[in-house]
């Protein structure tokens, strides 16, 4: 029986494999015989940059490369080796999530078959596979992301810290976990033998074991219970978290600022905070933005637009940090659909977390599981039509597309929603206040 | 300033100035036989840096290092009895839709078959076209780069403001110089066609919904070389082929309307405001 599935778990990697390499090969064949390329703009900027590493230069002598000098150096051999080196990075970075994500669900004790439907739902997602093998850089970035959550899980703080840092030097946004990392590396996070327990999988999961760790059972005052709270989030292991990929960051963030001064700064990093593009995106803001673009924004206009933003992220911490997956989920799709730029591969950032949260849903695919993705999709080809009419027919349709972008956010809060209310809150560390202690990990 | 003129010194003054203005037009006439011809030495590449600058008000990117040397100089050696091939027929067209477009140059030479062929015995040609973009058009230097890579182009340069993302208001303006090779097979059919991809920015807003943006004629030169001569001597001429003004070519670009920005502004952070708030009691309801 483990032989079977064992053996489905390497035939779907296979095939997950085979399909990304012929992907790729389809994907030269096109950009050299088409009009349209198949191969994504961002990563003939990746190229460029590297081969002007490679060369001797700066990576941000290419205009629009506003990523870290690491990506440029990963892909070197882009031009020394063969330009399809940098897709079959990610298209691998790809398939790593896909492990990684079976590593989480095993570790917390899901069945073989559930484990394999939510990982095909990563390997065979029409979003992520199409991802990697145009050359977007995003899947590494997920793959460090779940490596660091694997980390967490098995008590390795220092090693979580370490790729923490270094991902939010990567790619900014992961930034948005810090706090929930924080809270569950607290005062519950390890076991009586030193490592954190992992609260396994049960099909008939309760939701009691939420209320055993909860800092508070008899608030006395609001004050009382914040004081306990903050307190419960100073031990050893948060300080070291916290000190340690702090210092990854400002680490390699200061090596390339002396490498390659303020064109380092202001690309890879300032870029990303200031951006304000008023072409238009995915984002509500998008004809806001344009609307306003020659007469600049107030600062009241700039928090406006930051504030919802900040109260979903922090309701979402406060609620749901325990349950970290579901947590890093919902921020992350909350983050992508509040945010003032979005565009279609900022999806990939959720669409890796989702497989962790399936175990855990009442939601059936008939019929609410098929009304959110029809509600999701639905509402985005309606935006892309509106999109196309602008830019390829060249019709004025700033208010419809502006009005999609608005039912887009509205698909996306519904699916928040829906998810929120079908999920089975359950956490990820449990403390043992019973006598017989579980397992922390089982072994490979 | 009340001046009193003698009427004598103004007579004096009226056939000086005539002489003056005569002697002027005959030197312009000079001049412009000799500015219809620039030359060049063989180390520099493109034709436009050098005298953009004003237009587009940014330094060119492909400055040479070196001093511009006087061109009356270095035309000094020019064949007078050479026979350049003559443009017949120009035209330029606008083609597509959207903000994604082509400029399409259809350019026929006159006594063509026999002195084309001639002519391209002893010379390197090659069509150099200079279109000066409108504000609110750029091209991709990238996207350009990639053609004379598939060798569609000889070479292509874009000077002035080549950021591909900035809207109108805030970018400056750009020319682009393409230069297409003069082959024999093509001189043959004498029709040369040359495609210049084409983007538009975001515009300033309007009130009417759409920006027009009207391109000016282009400059067309005939760039040759003498074949097999030494490096140092060699030197590049440019001819302008003195094309009639082109058809002129329009582009409507919808741009947004300025009277939206209330409605539109209060209505997005309402949205954002409602769906955040949504979020925030769904979690906070579970129980």
């Amino acid at each position: 029986m483990a032989a079977t599935t064992t053996t489905l778990r390497w035939r779907v990697m296979a095939a997950s494999a085979a399909l990304r390499v012929a992907l790729v090969a389809y994907g030269e064949w096109q950009d050299a015989h088409l009009e349209v390329r198949y191969t994504d703009v961002d990563y003939l900027v990746f190229s460029d940059a590297a081969a002007s590493v490679a060369a001797g230069g700066s990576p941000f002598a290419r205009a629009t490369y506003r990523y870290s000098p690491l990506l440029a150096f990963l892909l070197l051999p882009n031009s020394l080796l063969h330009p399809a080196w940098g897709k079959l990075i990610f298209s691998a970075a790809d398939l790593l999530v896909g492990l990684f994500i079976d590593t989480i669900l095993r570790l917390r004790g899901v069945p073989e078959k559930t484990r394999i439907w939510s990982v095909v739902a990563w390997l065979f997602n029409p979003f992520t596979f199409t991802i990697g093998t145009r050359g977007n850089c995003e899947p590494i970035v997920c793959a460090a992301v779940l490596w660091v959550l694997i980390c967490l899980m098995k008590g390795q703080v220092l090693q979580a810290a370490f790729w923490y840092g270094l991902i939010v030097h990567f790619r900014i946004y992961p930034i948005i976990y810090a706090v929930p990392f924080v809270i569950v590396l607290g005062k519950n996070y390890a076991g009586p033998a030193g490592r954190p327990i992992l609260t396994q999988w049960s099909s008939k999961q309760q939701l009691q074991s939420d209320k055993t760790s909860e800092n508070v059972e008899e608030p006395t005052s609001l004050l009382a219970s914040l004081w306990i709270f903050l307190s419960s989030l100073i031990t050893r292991n948060t300080i070291l978290f916290g000190l340690f990929s702090g210092s990854m960051f400002f680490g390699w963030t200061g090596v390339f600022f002396y490498l390659y001064g303020w064109d380092f700064l202001n690309e890879a990093l300032l870029y990303h905070l200031t951006r304000t593009d008023p072409r238009h995106n995915f984002s509500i803001y998008f004809y806001h933005i344009y609307l306003h673009h020659q007469q600049g924004f107030s600062s009241i206009q700039k928090l406006a637009s930051f504030l919802p933003q900040l109260m979903v992220q922090l309701a979402l911490i406060l609620r749901f940090s325990r349950d970290l997956p579901f947590c890093l989920f919902l921020q992350t799709v909350a983050f992508v659909a509040f945010n003032k730029v979005m565009t279609a591969q900022y999806f990939v950032w959720f669409f890796c977390l989702l497989p962790l949260i399936l175990p855990w849903t009442r939601m059936k695919l008939r019929w609410k599981g098929l009304a959110c993705m029809l509600v999701w999709m639905g509402s985005q080809l309606h935006w892309l039509m509106w999109a196309y009419l602008l830019e390829f027919k060249g019709r004025n349709v700033f208010v419809q597309l502006w009005v999609a972008g608005l039912v887009f956010l509205a698909a996306n809060t519904f699916v928040m929603i829906m998810v929120i209310r079908h999920h089975k809150y359950t956490q990820l560390f449990s403390v043992s206040t019973k006598s017989r202690s579980k397992v922390a990990a089982k072994k490979e | 300033m009340a001046v009193r003129i003698r009427p004598c010194l103004l007579a004096v003054a009226f056939f000086a100035a005539a002489w003056v203005s005569v002697f002027n037009s005959c030197s312009e006439k000079v001049d412009n036989s000799q500015k219809s011809f620039n030359c060049m030495p063989c180390s520099r590449t493109y034709v436009a840096d050098a005298y953009l600058d004003a237009l587009t008000g940014q330094l060119a990117q492909h400055r040479d290092l070196t001093e511009v040397p006087e061109t009356a100089d270095l035309c000094k050696g020019l064949d007078d009895d050479l026979d350049v091939p003559v443009l017949s027929e120009v035209h330029r067209q606008l083609v597509g839709e959207g903000s994604h477009r082509r400029l399409v140059y259809s350019v026929k030479f006159g006594n063509c078959e026999d002195d084309a062929v001639k002519f391209l015995d002893g010379y390197a040609a090659n069509l150099v076209i200079i279109e000066k973009l409108p504000s609110g058009v750029f091209a991709d230097p990238f996207e350009l780069q990639h053609f004379v890579e598939r060798k569609v182009f000889l070479d292509v340069a874009v000077f002035g403001d080549t950021n591909l993302e900035l809207p109108s208001a805030l970018s400056n303006r750009s020319a682009v110089e393409i230069h297409f090779d003069f082959k024999p097979s093509t001189t043959m059919d004498c029709n040369l066609v040359v495609e210049l991809p084409l983007h538009a920015r975001y515009p300033p807003l309007d009130s009417s919904g759409y920006a027009t943006v009207e391109f000016g004629s282009p400059d067309l030169l005939l760039h040759y070389r003498k074949k097999d001569t030494h490096p140092d001597s060699c030197i590049w001429v440019s001819k302008n082929l003195d094309a009639e003004p082109v058809d002129k070519a329009v582009w409507r670009v919808p741009c947004g309307n300025g009277a939206h920005a209330g409605f539109v502004s209060s209505l997005t952070f309402i949205s954002a405001l409602v769906c955040s708030m949504s979020v925030v009691l769904a979690a906070s309801l579970i129980s």
